[in-house]
């Protein structure tokens, strides 16, 4: 029996991704990180939206929430305000982050709520057959470009840290080691933290671009990963092909929103109260 | 000894929802409700209690569903635009039996519409506003200290049958200020559901007509909540007799307590020849017309609906079998007037007193149509 | 068997023969059932010690085979890159916490 074990609900398995599937190992990996820090499996609740990403909470042994595309990150806010105590752990992947939840990404990261987020990174609509997605890379073909696609994708990470957010940071299903301690890194940050992870859908993306296996794409994924201070150094249209990882930004000194709240606005507001009161 | 103040009537919704317990606010402003947000802004952090602008309608409603989850008591408030933008969010509460209370203030439609003038255009999307099929209450209270109490019972409900309860009102009892007595608080009874010991994680199954045995996030139990279709844990499943299952469950949980969820006030409706269907501001300037009716020798009866859904079909089929004259007053083009016409029998004359430009019906107007009984534009 | 997943045998075939079994006895569970045949535990083993079979058994037909155990290091890099939960290496010792 393995320690991490006890955060996996394996009387839902086996899951329903495809063979290969970078899901399965994020899974692993963010169990992994539950394991080494300790925690309890009730104060933990993990949230997703719609997908193939956003059925990863059905494996978790913990509170687990499945909710509407695009906006787990507002039932997560609801949730860490009500128990700012708890660890509300959020899984997204393209759609559910970055189109249809794009808005909810950056507020959530404007206002530093203590969300640990993963965003998985596949460049594809996976679930739904295969569209792009906004983190699709240019010239590819997908069911709704079969043409190649002409919109340039996000850099989500950088995006976030556009958006403020606090600890920012991106890996890969490959580096396994790396994925699991940064991972950990991000649920002991107090704000709110992203990792985005480069994931493979060979079965949608890289079927229909040369890499119809999961072991092609892992050579795909491994041949773009470059270290940041490497990236830096890259002309900008090789920039374009590569994804830098590790932590990008790490924030401690910003406060977390529930704590700011509850610091600051309840007690102004009980302070006013009583003043209100023995000013009658 | 309750005093009795002037109040604005979405202040006075606001309050009435401080004192069912309510303890966690998320909402986007809308005219004309943005009064709610802004009383609940001030008033829950004096009280320890959590608010939150959120940065639209959406993340409103799924903000309350998370912290209902998490063991709050939650309210959110909006107008047409933003009610709709909220559907998704509430279909998500119906499936996985969330508790939870939308303040709905009605203005003219559709889209952005008359923003600072009433209307009563919601009453069908109010119940059929999300796809699916689900069950919802929806309440409409008309006067100040109807308010009051629908508001706190909106709570009461929402916790007694687990799910989604939406109280409307419209522009003009929401924006108007009347003096109301405030009921003490040891006056007011406040139902929170029952802590439940959840048996190898079923928190859906149960009897017909029951409600689930369901606990929130960290009772100690590692529960999957789910907008999919889900078995008994919670998990997701397409098992046709399992869904039927789930379907009928949530249906009945709610049309098995007609009883207790459907009120209504009846005036001078003992002797009527002639009854009035209206509820909200329209059933105010109605209850005038039956006051001035009467003077003149009319039999004129009001049926005001305070529980619009589930429709108190039951009983007003009663005093259909009496009442043989039906005039609907609605501030709408024509939507519970059909509700009318489903349920009252073929031998009842059946007409709709409707307009949708952003004024209310006067008395005297809803007295020439009575006389006439001709008024129809549809 | 795909292309790739023979391709996947072949590559794993040719490192092993460039190592030599090892000192230490390593034990490999395999869960069957959680199997999907997706090869990358036996792409990633640095010692070539797996190998993909047909399995009529297995949901996808391919499953993961412990096809030379004197081979295995008990690197556990297997376990880590496997999405399904399907391979564990030592299960019986307690995990230590990596730093």
């Amino acid at each position: 029996m393995r320690d991490y074990e006890k955060y996996i609900r394996y009387r839902t398995f086996p899951t329903p991704w495809c063979p290969g599937c970078g899901d399965g190992v994020i899974l692993k990996a963010i169990a992994m990180a539950f394991s080494d820090l300790k925690l309890e499996p009730d104060d933990i609740v993990v949230v997703a939206g719609i997908g193939c990403s956003g059925r990863t909470p059905t494996f978790f042994n913990t509170n687990t929430l499945h909710v509407t595309h695009g906006r787990a990150l507002t039932f997560a806010t609801g949730i860490k305000l009500a128990r700012p105590e708890k660890m509300v752990v959020v899984i997204s992947g393209d759609g559910d982050a970055l189109a249809i939840g794009g808005n909810h990404l950056i507020h959530a990261a404007r206002r530093n709520i203590g969300l640990n987020m993963i965003l998985i990174n596949n460049g594809i609509y996976g679930m739904t057959g295969g569209q792009v997605s906004p983190l699709t890379p240019q010239k590819f073909v997908t069911e709704t470009t079969p043409y190649g696609n002409i919109e340039p994708k996000f850099m989500a990470s950088e995006l976030l840290i556009a958006a403020r957010a606090s600890f920012v940071a991106r890996e890969t299903v490959v580096r396994f080691h790396p994925l699991r301690q940064v991972i950990k890194k991000s649920f002991q940050h107090k704000g709110f933290s992203v990792v985005e992870v480069i994931s493979n859908c060979h079965i949608n993306l890289g079927r229909r671009n040369k890499m119809k296996d999961p072991i092609s794409m892992t050579r795909w994924i491994e041949s773009r990963s470059i270290a940041k201070a490497q990236y830096e150094k890259l002309a900008p249209e090789e920039q374009n092909h590569k994804y830098p990882v590790g932590i990008l930004k790490e924030d401690k000194e910003r406060l977390e929103y529930s704590e700011l709240y509850y610091k600051h606005i309840v007690p102004t507001a009980q302070k006013q109260d009583r003043e209100n009161k023995g000013a009658k | 000894m309750s005093k009795r103040e002037v109040l604005q009537g979405n202040i006075i919704a606001a309050k009435a929802a401080v004192a069912a317990g309510c303890n966690f606010f998320a909402g986007y402003p809308i005219t004309p409700s943005s009064e709610i947000a802004q009383y609940m802004s001030l008033e829950l952090p004096r009280l320890g209690h959590d608010f939150i602008q959120m940065e639209d309608e959406i993340a409103s409603l799924g903000a309350c569903i998370g912290a209902s989850l998490a063991g709050k008591k939650v309210l959110t408030a909006t107008s047409g635009p933003g009610f709709s933008l909220m559907q998704e969010q509430l279909g998500m509460a119906v499936m996985a039996e969330i508790p939870l209370v939308i303040i709905n203030v009605m203005r003219g439609g559709p889209s952005t519409g008359l923003p600072t003038k009433p209307a009563q255009s919601d009453m069908m999307q109010a119940r059929w506003g999300t796809h699916g099929d689900h069950p919802i209450i929806v309440l409409y209270p008309a006067f100040a200290r109807e308010i009051y109490c629908e508001t706190i019972r909106a709570f009461n409900l929402s916790e007694q049958f687990w799910n989604p309860v939406i109280v409307l009102l419209d522009e003009v009892i929401a924006k108007a200020h009347e003096d109301i007595s405030i009921p003490d608080q040891k006056d007011i009874s406040i139902y929170t559901s029952k802590e439940t010991e959840v048996e190898d994680l079923n928190i859906y199954d149960r009897a017909i007509g029951e409600n689930p045995p369901r606990v929130d996030f960290f009772k100690g139990y590692p529960i999957h909540i789910d907008g999919l279709e889900h078995d008994k844990h919670g998990w997701p499943t397409t098992d046709p007799d399992t869904v039927d299952r789930m379907q009928t469950l949530r249906m009945q949980k709610i049309y098995h307590y007609l009883d207790e969820i459907i009120t209504y006030k009846e005036y001078y409706m003992d002797d009527a020849e002639i009854m009035i269907f209206s509820f909200g501001v329209s059933a105010r300037s109605a209850l005038a017309a039956v006051k001035i009716a009467r003077e003149q020798g009319i039999k004129l009866g009001l049926f005001q609906a305070k529980t619009v859904w589930p429709f108190p079909k039951i009983v007003l089929r009663e005093r259909f079998k009496r009442i043989k004259k039906v005039l609907t007053v609605e501030l709408n083009m024509g939507q519970m007037k059909y509700e009318i016409e489903r349920v009252a029998p073929d031998d009842v004359e059946k007409k709709a007193l409707l307009r949708a430009n952003g004024i209310p019906f006067t008395p005297l107007e809803i007295i020439a149509a009575v006389k006439e009984f001709k008024y129809e534009r549809l | 068997m795909e292309k790739f997943e023979r391709k996947a045998n072949e590559e794993a075939l040719a490192r092993r023969e460039k190592k030599k079994p090892s000192p230490k006895k390593n034990d490999i569970t395999l869960v069957v059932e959680y199997c999907k045949g997706c090869g990358l535990c036996v792409d990633i083993c640095p010692t070539g010690t797996l190998q993909l079979k047909d399995n009529i058994e297995s949901k996808f037909g391919v499953s993961v085979n412990v096809d030379a155990p004197g081979y295995c290091i008990g690197c556990k890099m297997c376990e880590q890159r496997c999405p399904d939960f399907a391979i564990f290496v030592n299960y019986e010792d307690e995990e230590k916490n990596e730093k």
